[in-house]
């Protein structure tokens, strides 16, 4: 760069082109930016014909679809999108997570055993079409697609589900029969979750997954439910249209405009200033007391809850002594950490697993052997003298900066502090939480989840075989914990439904007598909406996580 | 001029070589791992290590640099870790949003900030000046996204004229402009109290040059001095400040599509951190940097042509 002195008077050069003035650059640089404004306004498409006033507009926590391949979609968002795009060949009973229901099949099957293994036969519905699609023009299921989409969910290199379905083969031996065949009998109690609406259960098109391959089909899903992904539009939203031809009746609702709003206070501004007709709420009494007041305004409290439970690294001193395990959990006031989110949203427990789950002891069962360790710091302390540790001790931790891991972690520092236990917490990010705790860095790990069996919940957080880093098949065994997999092992195998359960208490009095987890609670899912979107049915417990949409769902403005 | 400009593109490539090398080890340094959060907490490990390397994460990371650098090299920016669809797609359908939002917002900053500017100059530590100086310090104070805040409460909840979230029906302009007008209200009014506090000072600084007297001791009238003297000479350092602006209008256009959920750069920069989508975070991180140096590439190229005593 250099700067002269003087001010060029020629407005042409000497070639007589003419030359850039100032006055003309401002003018051409200000035309520009409001031409540049005008051009980057995305263009209008083409009008559709839905009726925007029968548009349900829903606002979803995360930022972002992960995954619309229901063998892989684990994330809320995602889960609630395959819920809305695909069947099982069971369901839960819409609203209801505890009841199941014929779906895509025609009837419940009943088992058969043969030579030496059982089978379950399944007669499936005619006349099913699949949505269609850019690359797969709509034609019906068929027992061949039933059996290629489980099959798919127990292959390991293409679903995340595939552990569940190890030991089974799926057989279509006509166009409208499916047989699934085990190795090994199990009941119904955990063979029905296998097969409904739910986790790898969710059916999914041979043509399409062929057609797609595995990266097309995140984003370009093809089912039988009632709304059809008309659009993806990257970290923003999804447009549903409602399938015409789906087998329960057209849906009464012109489509889903399905919004990805991460934060908490987007989603509120926007039911609140009429912009979206239902949310993804805040677990959190001080949220839905606020949100119950404004007016017409509803907020819904349902199942499934996710427990929280802190598990005991049993490797690491202190913690591999009995005495201090215990010490801790007769320092921990359940009411305490109640308090934080309130009883209108969460409910103590007692058991490893959470009251609804069928298997899981009652209060009752827990209390009456006095495995509820209620809160005595007194035995707190001679448990830690007991130990060696009278003056207590120190230890290093991570939490999650999701706000139902941090208020219970920071909880559990208060409480413990009071027989000297000294917790050092570390906050991260959730993304980074999981990675660390997988990788041992917590002695005391706090886990919020569901899991849909007893048998999934046990074997993963308590069989030896999950555990983290040193597991066969490493999953959430976080407590290394090995003193139950002899009865978990043998509760999967039990087709007799009374001894199945038997087995499934006798493993949770031996865990909290060993004290390798101490449960705390239960938080059930918090969503608010308009008092115009009627859901169609009565909320108890939705597995998907979210109110539940389908055909039946209407909602009416003004 | 031409000699100028293609110095300074090459000397963009090692500032684009730079940016790419650190976000690309920032990333992999953070401890989340993108197969783990698309998976999900439920996953096994079996199932996270099999998608590891279905993405290729499992593949040394001088490797992984080297794939992206060739691919970036071709104009190939690679496809989402999460949803397998190309980060071109993504960007461009998220770009348009945020150029929207920045340019109206720097426009709303110029015909705010400027004319309150001018304003409070000439009315040197009187009331109407005074008035400006508070409002313009408020504007500096308060963080974007809390104005951002504000305004949705007042003209969305309370007044209900202007929609709180989203980028509006695209398939109806007016809607569409109606979402806009928070967000980049809120963008334009942060930019205007800076805006407005240094035209003052410049347009004060050069009231008492000598050109500007004798400007009015030949008899101009005042608005012509004003506007054919005074806010000329004044204009190279607001380019300047400008050219600043609408990089930190950038920055800020991250928490102000976060609160009104617009689609856009920043919502998907954000969305890519917490999905750990290492390809996408790199591509839209390599778009804000282009943006960075255009604009002061712009922005020095502009002082050639509003400044007759510099040539290039």
């Amino acid at each position: 760069m250099t700067v002269r002195t003087g001010t060029p008077t020629d407005t042409r050069t000497p070639r007589g082109v003419p030359r850039i003035t100032r006055r003309r650059f401002l003018g051409t640089a200000l035309g520009a930016g409001i031409g540049g404004a005008a051009l980057a306004s995305p263009l209008p498409e083409p009008l559709g014909a839905t009726p925007a006033d029968r548009v349900l507009r829903w606002g979803q926590s995360e930022a972002d679809l992960g995954t619309a391949d229901p063998h892989y979609a684990a994330a809320t968002q995602d889960r609630v999108l395959v819920d809305l795009i695909f069947n099982g060949l069971l369901r839960f009973k819409p609203g209801d997570g505890s009841t199941f229901e014929p779906d895509l099949a025609l009837e419940f099957p009943k088992p058969v055993v043969i030579a030496g293994k059982q089978v379950w036969t399944f007669k499936l519905r005619k006349g099913v079409l699949w949505h269609p699609s850019d690359k797969v023009p709509s034609y019906e299921l068929t027992s061949e697609d039933v059996a290629y989409s489980l099959g798919k969910s127990a292959d390991r290199a293409r679903s995340a589900y595939s552990a569940l379905y190890g030991g089974m083969t799926f057989h279509a031996p006509d166009p409208y029969t499916v047989s699934v065949v085990l190795d090994m009998a199990v009941s119904p109690n955990l063979f029905y979750p296998l097969v409904t609406n739910y986790a790898g259960g969710f059916i999914m098109s041979k043509r399409a997954v062929e057609a797609y391959g595995l990266d097309g089909v995140k984003t370009h899903p093809v089912g039988t439910g009632p709304f059809i992904l008309r659009r993806y539009s990257p970290k923003e939203k999804v447009d549903l249209a409602p399938n015409p031809t789906y087998f329960r009746g057209r849906p009464k609702l012109d489509g889903i405009d399905y919004r990805y709003m991460a934060d908490g206070f987007s989603r509120e501004l926007g039911l609140r200033g009429g912009q979206l007709d239902g949310i993804a709420g805040t677990q959190d009494e001080a949220w839905v007391d606020k949100m119950q007041a404004v007016p017409k305004i509803l907020v819904d409290i349902f199942g499934v809850g996710e427990s929280t439970v802190l598990y005991f690294n049993q490797t690491i001193r202190p913690l591999s002594l009995k005495p201090v395990r215990q010490a801790i959990a007769y320092a921990l006031n359940r009411d305490e950490f109640l308090a934080l989110i309130g009883k209108k949203i969460a409910q103590k427990i007692y058991a490893p697993l959470a009251p609804f789950t069928i298997g899981a002891l009652t209060e009752q069962e827990v209390t009456s052997k006095g495995l509820d360790y209620k809160t005595s710091l007194e035995k707190a302390r001679a448990l830690l003298a007991e130990a060696g540790m009278p003056g207590g001790f120190s230890v290093d931790l991570v939490t999650s900066e999701l706000g139902i891991y941090k208020i219970h972690y920071e909880s559990m520092q208060a409480q413990l502090s009071k027989i000297g236990i000294t917790v050092r917490l570390r906050v991260v990010d959730h993304p980074s939480y999981h990675a660390l705790i997988r990788k041992d860095a917590n002695p005391i790990v706090i886990y919020v989840a569901f899991r849909p069996t007893a048998d999934i919940y046990l074997r993963s957080f308590y069989h030896s075989a999950s555990t983290v880093v040193t597991g066969a098949h490493p999953d959430t065994n976080f407590a290394h914990y090995a003193g139950v997999d002899d009865l978990i092992d043998r509760a999967r195998v039990e087709t007799s439904a009374v001894r199945q359960v038997e087995l499934w208490k006798e493993a949770q009095i031996k865990i909290l007598q060993d004290m390798a987890a101490y449960p705390v609670s239960y938080a059930n899912q918090v969503y608010a909406r308009a008092s115009g979107l009627d859901y169609g049915h009565a909320l108890k417990s939705v597995l998907a996580l979210y109110p539940g949409i389908d055909e039946t769902t209407q909602v009416r403005r003004g | 001029m031409t000699r100028y400009l293609v110095g300074r593109m090459l000397l963009a490539v090692p500032i684009f070589l730079g940016v790419v090398t650190i976000v690309f080890v920032v990333v992999r340094i953070l401890p989340g791992d993108p197969a783990q959060v698309a998976l999900g907490d439920y996953a096994s490990r079996d199932a996270v290590e099999a998608l590891r390397q279905r993405l290729g994460l499992d593949r040394p990371i001088p490797f992984q640099y080297g794939s992206y650098l060739a691919g970036l090299v071709r104009g190939d920016l690679g496809t989402s870790l999460i949803t397998g669809a190309p980060v071109r797609d993504e960007i461009a359908h998220n770009l348009p949003y945020t150029l929207q939002l920045t340019v109206l917002a720097m426009i709303v900053g110029a015909l705010i900030g400027v004319p309150v500017g001018v304003v409070n100059a000439l009315t040197r530590n009187r009331l109407p000046d005074s008035i400006g100086r508070v409002l313009s310090l408020l504007g500096l104070s308060v963080p974007a996204y809390y104005l951002g805040i504000l305004l949705i409460l007042l003209f969305a909840i309370e007044l209900r004229a202007l929609p709180a979230v989203g980028a509006g029906d695209l398939t109806d302009l007016a809607d569409s402009v109606r979402h806009l007008i928070l967000p980049a209200g809120t963008l334009g009014l942060v930019m205007a109290a800076a805006v407005a506090r240094f035209t003052r000072s410049t347009v004060l600084n050069t009231l008492g040059q000598d050109f500007v007297r004798t400007a009015r001791a030949k008899g101009l009238p005042a608005p012509a001095v004003m506007a054919r003297h005074t806010l000329r000479a004044a204009l190279i350092p607001i380019v300047s400040l400008a050219g600043l602006w609408s990089i930190a209008l950038i920055g800020d256009s991250v928490t102000t599509e976060i609160v009104f959920a617009r689609p856009g750069l920043g919502s998907m920069m954000v969305g890519t951190m917490l999905q750990r989508d290492y390809t996408s975070l790199q591509s839209v991180m390599v778009v804000y940097t282009a943006f960075v140096v255009l604009i002061n590439l712009a922005t020095d190229v502009a002082y050639g042509f509003i400044d007759p005593r510099i040539r290039y």
